[in-house]
């Protein structure tokens, strides 16, 4: 077996450049190639086509918020965005939940998205928060929501020639008064969901009607699951029991697991119930402690404060 | 397709030619002879192998050489000759948290990141910082009870 | 330093070279000159072999198979049964069985080489479970009935006697899952000839094994093979028998090529082509009076044993020796099967059979007081075993039992009473406890009539003593205790005393390193030669003694009826675990494990600590994450993101408390406890769990979705368990 070419380039500039040239495997973290194109012990890894390593390139590691949105840079890591209090809070609580401690410090966010993997941990918060993938290659860039350039299981809007520079989050849990954010892993660490909810809600100034409420499920379906249909159900209305069940059903509707279906389905209808009761109870109380999770007392180790 | 590919490991200037897709683990132990870098796993799931790369925790079985051009790598061999490092090794010894040392390797290299950043972690610190480090002998008790011992006995050392 | 008291803990001899990653295991040895070795194996659970279509092999690549076994010898593995084909030969009877070895000079080329091998099949219809496998699905393949073995066992007054007046006869089955050992160190060996012997470096439990396994092949005597054991990363029974399954190959290759042969598995091998724990299925017909009260307990015992007998019947018998746990009842009756399937043969693993009917009976039991409105305790309290009382094999219990004190211990630290009485079914808490026991060494006459363990101690002119036997240093600590113990009669300091890995060369053969024996039975034979040269040593320059295992008198057993004392020394244990339950997800937090041990005397307090915390964690992911499926005889799990142990997040910090009940013929008192401490967690996670969520469990593993299953489906704790016909 031939060895491919591999790039190791230095800047952004000449990584497009070599992209223009030659239609490469992009290999940002490795966490996700370097399993799924392993052989065994002592035997290199097998590549189809072209390599470019971009783990190291400055340019594209950055954080920053401009226009008060939130910029992450593609080869940003899992680590260096959870520790990062300019990211959005469901983004920082996805990334600190991600595999194992050492993977999260190779795992990049391009990387996470690239994959396609309905497993995946970034894309939850990332469809929800409304987040945009920039796109570049040596003569164009563009920008497209993360919900349309993960087309679906295992494939992505990404053409010859183009690499993903950076993931661009507009809203924050500033945007919301109350926010959920649950995994369900196969195991309390180093673990891959079985299922994941992010939710976030918006109350209209002092008052009762809903002005804005947001849930995505992950790990159930071919890919992240969200609809505006359904969160319009709930919106510009005074939550209800009725209207927690219509929602509940609503998603239920739209999600389509496959192993597991009923653990599935059942857990996401318990958060969204959980969820929109425990907001409506909380803003009726007077209570603004922003975080709800499953159950009043739950604890997650580690996880990320709102800011 | 070979490169050469340079970089610092345990403080020493090195460079191989080689595949730069080869895993790092496998350079580590084949051409470097570092050995206590353990595969346990292949997949980024165990933490055996566990290395720090420009101080940061990574397994070295996820990272293709190239990755590691120009960078610093410094591994359990390296580590345990530093001071803070033995600390953690004699904290172990006395600890109980050896066993069949499979893993231990690699725990010593999450115990040493985890201390050099919190020197004075709480027992929940501890945990999820060797949460990446799969043990299947010591239920990982006596691995956080060394650990504490590491903090305690080096408490200057790490406030360095 | 002395060893004043056995019990104070000293640093293990193997701390510091394991934690600075300068000990050499397998995978560390470069042996530049030996070729590398791949497996070639069956891709199909049942089946002829109609061709193998090898690739053109560059020179030096040689494949390795059963027609290249010479004349004399034989295509088979000697374990404790020689059923286990050393290569499939015309046809295959599991998913990974061995049907050739390749080796060569060079991995990549090898791996290359091995992509290209294409093998046609016939395939037949196979059985995977142990009910298809009753039911010989696609025809028996062994014995006529897919029975591998069978055992019964009877106690007290005739069970059918007692039914016909109970009140109430009612039956249960609980199912237990495989277990994979995911000992972190993956299988590794290597074999050369050199001089007039064939050489190995394993990572093994039981070099003695190896030697006597494999030697048949090439028609040659176990003397003419030496095993040098090399450190162990982990084994928990994985690495007993199963390295045999390596080896064998690897010495037909060493034979056929002239040269040296190493094999290293990936973990995706290591899971998907070893022995695990064997799944088990365990239908209960219990006559209860009135109040719910037993008064018979009958028990039908399946093993799924896999493809090969090998060690099974072995183990298939320490689960009915058990199934009636801590407890003497009135009446009891029981049948053990190991039934054959397509499947990977099961084996050894950390309890070997008892951990099975441990978990069935406690859960058993549970379930009948919760029908009965009453508290599990309250109702195990009544049966415990005592000094005296008759075992299921109407042997008698030698030793005190100490369970009552062992279970004050426990009320008290997890406050047991309090938590049972408030936590209300399926409020989303819930404490569960459990009883456990493990008979320690072989079965019956198993040590004095086929181990008879021999020990040796020599003594140098400079004042140091080496111990010599078969026992393997596997990351419970047995380089450290036996020095310890050595040292502790000779009143010199441990660092005198030398203890290096076994080679068969070397030392005499004290029998495997498994069953919780090597303390119990080497350990005494240590301290035996310890002490009968503590006088010497202060006079004699150079000498060596040796000594040999001794059955204690008055215990008899019989091995064709099963009949008489099964153990003399038992460990005991009792475990309890708090849990909360998410009401969204069936997410399961453990809040609290407590346990108390009679291992007899402590000889380390720290290594005892350290196994009980170990052996607890692996019961509870046995009980919970550690799903493994067999679908059409491939395992599904086939890598440590899919098979699921735990992390150090998982459960919390464990209470563990022990009891001093020295033991007469161990060394200072000590018993077995490796074992012990595997066997009770997970019957409690699951009383617990089941209190937590108001209904009853009677399977393992119980993940997340399983939990949510039940919460939404499962039967609730107090309704009646179906009645027996």
């Amino acid at each position: 077996m031939e060895e491919v070419t591999c790039y190791i380039p230095r800047t952004l500039d000449e990584a497009l450049e070599i992209l223009s040239k030659d239609d490469c495997t992009i290999l940002a973290g490795g966490s996700d190639l370097m399993v799924s194109h392993k052989r065994t012990i002592g035997v290199d890894p097998r590549f189809s086509k072209s390599v470019m390593i971009i783990r190291n390139l400055p340019e594209i590691r950055k954080i920053y918020t401009e226009g008060g949105e939130c910029h992450i840079g593609a080869a940003s890591t899992s680590s260096e965005i959870a520790e990062n209090p300019l990211v959005p809070w469901h983004l920082r609580q996805a990334a600190s939940r991600m595999g194992a401690v050492a993977l999260r410090n190779s795992a990049t966010i391009a990387g996470n998205i690239a994959n396609a993997s309905p497993k995946g941990d970034t894309p939850g918060p990332l469809y929800l928060l409304d987040a945009r993938v920039k796109i570049r290659s040596a003569k164009e860039s563009r920008e497209e929501p993360v919900s349309d350039f993960i087309v679906k299981f295992r494939e992505i809007d990404l053409k010859p020639g183009e690499m993903i520079t950076e993931v661009v989050v507009p809203l924050s849990e500033d945007d919301f008064d109350y926010v959920f954010w649950h995994k369900v892993g196969t195991r309390k660490a180093n673990a891959i969901s079985k299922v994941t909810v992010s939710m976030a809600l918006k109350f209209e100034d002092g008052g009762s009607v809903v002005r804005d409420f947001r849930v995505s499920a992950t790990a159930t379906g071919s890919k992240t699951n969200r609809s505006r249909d359904v969160e319009n159900i709930i919106i510009g209305k005074e939550i209800s029991e009725d209207l927690i069940e219509e929602v509940a059903e609503a998603f239920d509707g739209i999600i389509s697991p496959r192993a597991m279906p009923e653990f599935r389905r059942e857990t996401c209808r318990r958060c969204i119930r959980r969820f929109l009761s425990e907001a409506e109870r909380r803003r009726a109380a007077g209570d603004r402690r922003k975080m709800i999770d499953t159950y009043d007392g739950y604890h997650m180790p580690g996880a990320p404060e709102v800011r | 397709m070979e490169k050469t590919i340079s970089f610092k490991l345990n403080g020493r200037d090195v460079s191989i030619t080689r595949n730069p897709l080869s895993r790092l683990l496998d350079v580590l132990r084949d051409d470097f002879g570092m050995h206590g870098v353990k595969e346990g796993c292949s997949e980024g799931e165990c933490g055996a192998c566990s290395i720090l790369l420009n101080g940061r925790m990574v397994t070295p079985c996820l990272i293709p050489l190239g990755a590691a051009d120009g960078q610093e790598i410094m591994t359990v061999e390296g580590i345990s000759a530093t001071p803070e490092g033995d600390c953690v090794v004699q904290a172990f010894a006395d600890g109980g948290a050896v066993q069949c040392g499979f893993c231990i390797p690699g725990m010593v290299v999450a115990a040493y990141s985890l201390l050099k950043k919190n020197p004075d972690p709480t027992d929940e610190d501890i945990r999820l910082g060797i949460s990446g480090n799969l043990c299947r002998c010591t239920g990982y008790d006596l691995i956080v009870e060394s650990i504490k011992l590491a903090a305690r006995r080096g408490r200057d050392l790490w406030k360095k | 330093m002395t060893t004043d008291d056995i019990s104070k803990s000293v640093r293990r001899i193997d701390a510091v070279s394991k934690s600075n990653g300068s000990i050499k295991y397998m995978c560390d040895y470069e042996l530049p000159d030996y070729l590398w070795a791949r497996l070639v194996r069956s891709s199909i659970p049942r089946g002829t072999i109609r061709e193998i279509h090898l690739p053109d092999l560059p020179e030096g690549y040689r494949f390795v198979s059963a027609r290249d076994i010479p004349a004399g010898g034989q295509n088979q593995l000697s374990m404790i049964a020689n059923d286990w084909r050393c290569f499939a030969d015309g046809d295959v009877r599991y998913v990974g069985e061995t049907i050739g070895i390749l080796c060569g000079p060079d991995k990549t080329v090898l791996e290359d080489l091995y992509e290209k091998i294409k093998i046609d099949y016939e395939e037949a219809e196979c059985a995977v479970t142990i009910d298809e496998g009753l039911a010989c699905k696609g025809g028996a393949f062994v014995n006529g009935d897919n029975i591998h073995c069978r055992l019964k066992l009877e106690k007290g007054e005739n069970v059918d006697d007692v039914f016909a007046r109970a009140d109430k006869v009612v039956e249960e089955t609980v199912e237990t899952g495989y277990q994979e050992h995911v000992y972190l160190e993956t299988n590794a060996a290597a074999c050369k000839k050199i001089g007039s012997k064939y050489q190995f470096l394993a990572s093994c439990q039981c070099p003695f094994y190896i030697r006597k396994s494999v030697a048949p092949i090439l028609g040659i005597k176990p003397e003419d093979i030496v095993v040098q054991q090399t450190t162990t990363g982990g084994a928990f029974g994985g690495k007993e028998h199963f390295p045999d399954v390596l080896c064998g190959p690897l010495l037909l290759a060493a034979y056929v090529t002239g040269r040296g042969v190493k094999i290293v598995f990936d973990r995706e091998e290591d899971i998907e082509f070893s022995v695990k724990r064997h799944p088990s299925k365990v239908v209960f017909k219990t006559a209860l009076d009135r109040n719910g009260d037993i008064l018979a307990m009958d028990s039908k015992v399946y093993y799924n044993v896999g493809a090969y007998l090998a060690s099974s019947f072995v183990v298939l018998q320490r689960g009915c020796f058990h199934v009636a746990g801590c407890y003497e009842f009135p009446s009891f009756r029981t049948e053990g099967f190991g039934v054959a399937t397509n499947t990977f043969p099961s084996c050894a693993f950390r309890g070997f059979g008892a951990p099975q009917t441990l978990f069935a009976v406690e859960t058993h039991m549970c379930h009948i007081a919760e029908m009965y409105g009453r508290d599990p305790l309250e109702l195990k309290s009544k049966y415990f075993i005592k000094q005296g009382g008759v075992t299921s094999t109407n042997g008698r219990v030698v030793e005190r039992v100490m369970i009552p004190e062992m279970l004050e211990q426990v009320l008290v630290a997890s406050d047991y009473c309090r938590k049972a009485r408030e936590y209300k079914p399926g409020s989303g808490r819930g404490i569960g406890i459990s009883f456990y026991n493990h008979g320690g060494a072989f079965t019956g006459n198993g040590e004095s009539a086929i181990i008879k363990a021999r020990f040796r101690l020599k003594k140098y002119k400079d004042g140091h003593v080496e111990l010599f036997c078969g026992q393997t240093e596997m990351g419970q600590g047995f380089h450290t205790i036996l020095p310890k113990i050595a040292a502790h009669v000779l009143e010199i300091p441990r660092e005198m005393v030398i203890f290096d890995d076994p080679n068969t060369d070397r030392v005499p053969d004290s029998g495997p390193t498994a069953a919780s024996r090597s303390t119990m039975i080497v350990g005494y034979l240590c301290e035996k030669a310890a002490k009968l040269a503590k006088e010497r040593y202060k006079t004699e320059d150079e000498f060596e003694i040796e000594t040999q295992y001794e059955h204690p008198e008055g215990y008899p057993w019989d091995q064709s009826s099963f009949q008489g004392y099964a153990y003399i020394g038992y460990g005991w244990g009792v475990c309890a675990v708090e849990v909360e339950v998410d009401p969204c997800t069936g997410e399961v937090t453990t809040l609290g494990v407590w346990s108390s041990h009679d291992c007899g005397r402590l000889i380390d307090e720290l290594i005892v600590h350290g196994q009980t915390n170990g052996g607890i964690m692996q019961g509870l992911g046995w009980a919970s994450t550690e799903v493994l499926d067999n679908v059409k005889g491939h395992f599904k799990q086939t890598s440590i993101s899919d098979y699921i142990i735990p992390t150090s997040m998982d459960y919390p910090k464990q209470e563990c408390f022990y009891v001093d009940n020295p033991y007469q013929w161990g060394p200072s008192g000590a018993k077995g406890m490796g074992e012990l401490v595997f066997n009770g967690s997970a019957a409690a996670y699951i009383d617990a769990l089941s209190r937590a969520i108001g209904k009853r469990i009677s399977s393992i593993p119980c993940p997340t979705e399983r939990v949510m299953d039940l919460m939404l489906h499962g039967e609730g704790l107090d309704s009646a368990l179906n009645a027996a016909h």
